[in-house]
C-alpha cells in the first residue's frame, strides 16, 4: 500500500490556541480511514490543511506524493471533497450546479452523475438555496463524486442528518470505495465504525494512536474476573488495563493490549486462582470512551 | 481559456440583473451628455440635476458589480466550494478582467465614442484620448475595488475596507487641509472639480501608480496563493504610500518633473525678474490685520523671447533683515499692472513682530518665481452657426447668437481634458459696424499641464466658453490659442528697501 495522504509534524497556531501539535499521520491508498475525535480535536483543520484551504504554521501535507500548498487543478481533479460547513453556490439549481462543474472534469460520467441524482432523490430544479441541509450535503457528495475521484475527503459529512439521509450517503460513498481512498471525519464514532477499515484518533491536536479497525478491535477487550478471595486494596494493576471498576470480588478492566493468552496469564499471575473471566468484544465508542477516560485520569 | 469563458458564462448568467442596471446607468449616461450636446443653444444651463445624479450612480453600480462578481469566487476565507475544485488561477482572474471589461470598460468605451460623435469629434483624431480614459478609469474606479474585493470575503467587509480610507483622509484632511489627496478619493470627477490643475498631476500619477503596482501584485498574489494576510498588509501599505506620496513629494518636486518634460528649447538666457523701475513707487508696506503688516513690491519680468505669455506658477520669498534674520513666506497675491503679464506686484506678509525688527533699517528680499511661458500662438475662425469647427490641439468650437438675442458666445469641447494653453476668445464685429471693436476675453481657469492624453472624469467632454452680452453684431469669432512652452524658475534679489519708507499707516478716524 502506498500513502495517499501524509501529515509531516504538522502544527497549526491559530494566535496562540495550538490546534495541531506536530501531527503525523498517514492514510494508506484504498482504505477508509476514519479520522475521529472530539469536537475542537483539530480534524477540520487537518483536513483544511491537506486541502490547502489552510496553511500550516508548521510541518507540510501531502496528497499524492505532492506538498498540499502546490495542489494543481490536475490534483483537484483527483479528489472529491465535502465539508458540512462548505459554502455552496446558493443560485445555482441542482442540475445547473452539476452541469457547471462538469467542464472542470475531464472524468465526468454523465450516468454516473444521473444515477447519484436518483440515488440521492434530488430535485434538479430547485436551488441550493432552498435544499434541506441533507439535500445539500446530498448535492454535494453528487458533484464529488460523479468524476470517480480515486480520492474522497468528508469532513464531518454526517453531522445533524438524520438516520435515513445518512445511511443514503453512506452508500453513496461506499460505492466508490473499492476503487478509492476515503478519508472521513467525525465525532461520532458509531457513525464511521460500520464501515472504515482505519482509525486515526486525535484530541488535542495530537494523534493519539492510528491503525487498522480490526486491529484496534482486536486488541481492546472488556474483561470481568470474579475472584475467589477478596482484592487487596493496594493490588497494582497493569498500565495497559483501563476503567478499572472493583468491587469486594470482581474486578472489571479493559484490556489495550488483549491477547487470549498473555492477558490470561497475567490475572493468574496477579490473583493466583479465580473463580470466572469473561471476556468481551467492545464497540469502537466503548472503546474510546475508555481511553478518554484514561486520559483524563493521567491528566 | 476554456475554463474561462465558462466561469465568465456562469458570472453573466447569475448577474444579469446586476449587469442590466450597469448598462442602464451607461445608457443614461450616454444620453444625457448626448442631449448636453446637442443643446449648446445657451450653455449657461451646463449641468443638470439628472446629470449630476447619474455621474454619482456610475461609480456606485460599477463598484457592486466588481463586489459581487469577485466575491462569487470570494478569495478570502477557506469554506468556499470552489477552492478544492478544479479551478485554474489564470482562467479565474482572466474570467473576472473579462467581465469587468465587458460589462464596464466596453460599455463606457462606446459611451464615450457615441458622445463624442454627438459633439462632432472625430473618434480616429481622439482615440489616445479614448484609450487614455479607459486606463484611467481602470486604475481609479475600478482596480482598488477590484484589489479590494480580492481581499475580503463579502460586501460588509468590502464596505468597511473602502469606508476606512474616506474616514482616514477626512481625520488627514482636518489637518492637512491644503492636500489634493480628497480629489482622487472623490471620484476624482470633473462633476467633483477634482481635476489636478497646474504640476498637481505629477502628485495624481504617483498615486496611479502606486495603485496599480499595489492592485496588479494584490491580484497576482491572491488569485495564485490566497494569501488574505499578505495581500491585506499590502493593501494598507498601498493606501499608506499614496496619502504619503500625496503629502511628501514637493511643489518644487513636481516643478523639476514638469521642466524636464518640457522638450522644447527657449532661449531663456537674458530672462531675470527685477524691481519694477516704473512702478517702483509702489512699493509699499501697510498695516493688515492686528499683528500683520502687508507688503507689495513691483516686478518685473524681463529679457522673455518675444511673443510669449507668461503665467506665474509659484513664488516664494525670503525677507533678511541686516542682522541675518529671515522670515519665509509662501503666501502671496498678485497685482498685474499693465504689459499683459509681464509687470507685476508680488503682496505678501510679514508678521508685526518682524516688521518691528527692520523698519527702522534695510531688508533685503530674496525670491524665486515660477513661470509658465506660452508661446506657439495659433488663430482660428470660428462663424456664428450651427456647424461646429475642428480647432487644433482645443477640440471643436462654435459661435452663436444667445437663444434670447442677448449677445453672443463662443463655446469650445475638448475631448477627456481641458487644453493645456492659454485659449483667448475673439468676438469680431461686422464690417458694417463704424465702432469696429474687438471684444475679447482670456480663459483665466487653471489647466493641468499633464503631458497626458486624458485627465480621469466620467464626462468625456469639457467645455469653456464666453458669453458676449455685447449688443453690437458680430460677424464671427476666433479662437486663440498658445501651449506652455516652458517651466522655469527665476530668482531675485532686492536689497536695500527700506520698510519705515514705503509704511502707509492706517486712516485715521476723523469725526
Amino acid at each position: 500500500m502506498t500513502d495517499i495522504l501524509r501529515t509531516n509534524d504538522l502544527s497549526k497556531r491559530f494566535r496562540k490556541t495550538v490546534v495541531l501539535n506536530h501531527l503525523n499521520m498517514i492514510v494508506p491508498e484504498h482504505s477508509i480511514y476514519g479520522l475521529v475525535g472530539p469536537n475542537g480535536a483539530g480534524k477540520t483543520t487537518t483536513i483544511k490543511i491537506l486541502m490547502n484551504a489552510l496553511r500550516p504554521t508548521e510541518g507540510t501535507t501531502e496528497i499524492f506524493g505532492h506538498d498540499s500548498r502546490r495542489l494543481s487543478p490536475q490534483d483537484f481533479m483527483q479528489i472529491g471533497y465535502v465539508s458540512e460547513n462548505q459554502q455552496m453556490p446558493e443560485w445555482m439549481t441542482v442540475e445547473y450546479f452539476m452541469n457547471y462543474l462538469k467542464p472542470f472534469y475531464p472524468n465526468w460520467d454523465v450516468a454516473r452523475a444521473e444515477e447519484l441524482l436518483r440515488l440521492f432523490e434530488l430535485p434538479r430544479d430547485r436551488k441550493i438555496r432552498d435544499l434541506s441541509r441533507g439535500m445539500r450535503m446530498k448535492a454535494a457528495l453528487a458533484s464529488s463524486l460523479a468524476y470517480r475521484p480515486p480520492l474522497i475527503v468528508l469532513d464531518e459529512p454526517f453531522t445533524g442528518l438524520d438516520p435515513l439521509v445518512r445511511d443514503e450517503l453512506i452508500e453513496g460513498v461506499l460505492e466508490c470505495a473499492d476503487r478509492a481512498t476515503i478519508l472521513i471525519s467525525s465525532h461520532d464514532l458509531s457513525e464511521i465504525e460500520s464501515f472504515a477499515s482505519h482509525i486515526g484518533y486525535l484530541d488535542r491536536g495530537r494523534l493519539q494512536f492510528s491503525e487498522e479497525m480490526s486491529s484496534l478491535t482486536d486488541r481492546f477487550r472488556e474483561i470481568e474476573v470474579t475472584l475467589t478471595n477478596p482484592l487487596p486494596s493496594a493490588q497494582s494493576l497493569p498500565p495497559a488495563w483501563l476503567s478499572t471498576e472493583q468491587s469486594e470480588t470482581v474486578l472489571r478492566f479493559v484490556d489495550s493490549h488483549f491477547q487470549q493468552e498473555r492477558t490470561m496469564a497475567e490475572v493468574y499471575r496477579l490473583f493466583g486462582t479465580v473463580h470466572q473471566i469473561s471476556v468481551h468484544p467492545m464497540p469502537l465508542r466503548a472503546i474510546f470512551i475508555a481511553l478518554a477516560k484514561a486520559r483524563r485520569k493521567a491528566a | 481559456m476554456r475554463q474561462a469563458l465558462h466561469i465568465f458564462k456562469k458570472d453573466v448568467r447569475h448577474f444579469r440583473f446586476e449587469i442590466a442596471i450597469a448598462i442602464s446607468v451607461v445608457v443614461a449616461f450616454t444620453i444625457i451628455e448626448m442631449r448636453h450636446a446637442l443643446s449648446v443653444a445657451d450653455p449657461v444651463t451646463i449641468r443638470t440635476g439628472a446629470s449630476t445624479l447619474v455621474l454619482f450612480l456610475l461609480p456606485l453600480v460599477w463598484w457592486t458589480l466588481i463586489a459581487r462578481v469577485v466575491h462569487d469566487e470570494a478569495l478570502a476565507g477557506n469554506r468556499q466550494f470552489w477552492i478544492t475544485r478544479p479551478y485554474s488561477w489564470r482562467s479565474l482572474l482572466g474570467a473576472k478582467v473579462l467581465f469587468i471589461f465587458a460589462f464596464i470598460n466596453l460599455p463606457m468605451l462606446v459611451a464615450d465614442m457615441v458622445i463624442l460623435r454627438a459633439y462632432g469629434f472625430s473618434l480616429g483624431a481622439e482615440l489616445p484620448g479614448l484609450l487614455w480614459s479607459q486606463v484611467l478609469l481602470t486604475i481609479v474606479y475600478l482596480l482598488p475595488i477590484i484589489a479590494l474585493a480580492a481581499v475580503t470575503t463579502g460586501f460588509v467587509q468590502l464596505s468597511f475596507a473602502i469606508l476606512m480610507p474616506f474616514v482616514i483622509v477626512l481625520i488627514f484632511a482636518m489637518f492637512q487641509p491644503g492636500v489634493v489627496l480628497l480629489r482622487p478619493v472623490f471620484f476624482l470627477g470633473r462633476f467633483a472639480g477634482g481635476i489636478p490643475v497646474g504640476y498637481e498631476w505629477v502628485k495624481s500619477y504617483f498615486a496611479f501608480i502606486v495603485i496599480t503596482a499595489c492592485a496588479s501584485v494584490i491580484l497576482f498574489w491572491q488569485y495564485s496563493r490566497r494569501g488574505t494576510t499578505v495581500a491585506r498588509c499590502l493593501a494598507a501599505a498601498g493606501g499608506i504610500l499614496v496619502v504619503l506620496g500625496f503629502t511628501l513629494i514637493s511643489w518644487n518636486a513636481a516643478f523639476k518633473i514638469q521642466n524636464w518634460l518640457s522638450k522644447e528649447q527657449v532661449d531663456l538666457s537674458s530672462a531675470r525678474v527685477a524691481p519694477d523701475s516704473i512702478n517702483e513707487g509702489l512699493s509699499r508696506f501697510f498695516r493688515q490685520g492686528e499683528d500683520s503688516v502687508g507688503a507689495e513690491i513691483p516686478l518685473q519680468i524681463m529679457g522673455l523671447p518675444p511673443n510669449m505669455r507668461v503665467r506665474v506658477e509659484k513664488l516664494s520669498v525670503d525677507f533678511q533683515s541686516p542682522d541675518g534674520s529671515v522670515w519665509k513666506t509662501d503666501g502671496y497675491s498678485l497685482r498685474n499692472v499693465g504689459d499683459a503679464d509681464q509687470r507685476l506686484i508680488v503682496r505678501t506678509g510679514l508678521s508685526g513682530g518682524s516688521y518691528k525688527k527692520v523698519k527702522d533699517g534695510s531688508l533685503e528680499v530674496r525670491g524665486s518665481l515660477y513661470l509658465t511661458l506660452f508661446g506657439h500662438r495659433q488663430t482660428t475662425g470660428v462663424p456664428f452657426g450651427d456647424r461646429p469647427v475642428v480647432v487644433p490641439r482645443i477640440g471643436v468650437c462654435s459661435a452663436r447668437e444667445s437663444v434670447y438675442r442677448r449677445g453672443y458666445f463662443l463655446i469650445c469641447s475638448s475631448a477627456f481634458r481641458s487644453p493645456a494653453a492659454v485659449v483667448t476668445y475673439h468676438f469680431i464685429p461686422s464690417p458694417a459696424d463704424t465702432a469696429g471693436q474687438d471684444w475679447s476675453s482670456v480663459q483665466r481657469q487653471m489647466n493641468s499641464y499633464s503631458p497626458f492624453p486624458a485627465d480621469l472624469g466620467l464626462s468625456p467632454v469639457s467645455q469653456d466658453f464666453k458669453l458676449s452680452s455685447n449688443r453690437v453684431p458680430a460677424d464671427h469669432g476666433l479662437v486663440e490659442r498658445m501651449e506652455p512652452v516652458a517651466h522655469i524658475r527665476l530668482d531675485f534679489d532686492i536689497t536695500n528697501l527700506r520698510p519705515g519708507n514705503a509704511y502707509i499707516p492706517p486712516p485715521t478716524n476723523s469725526h
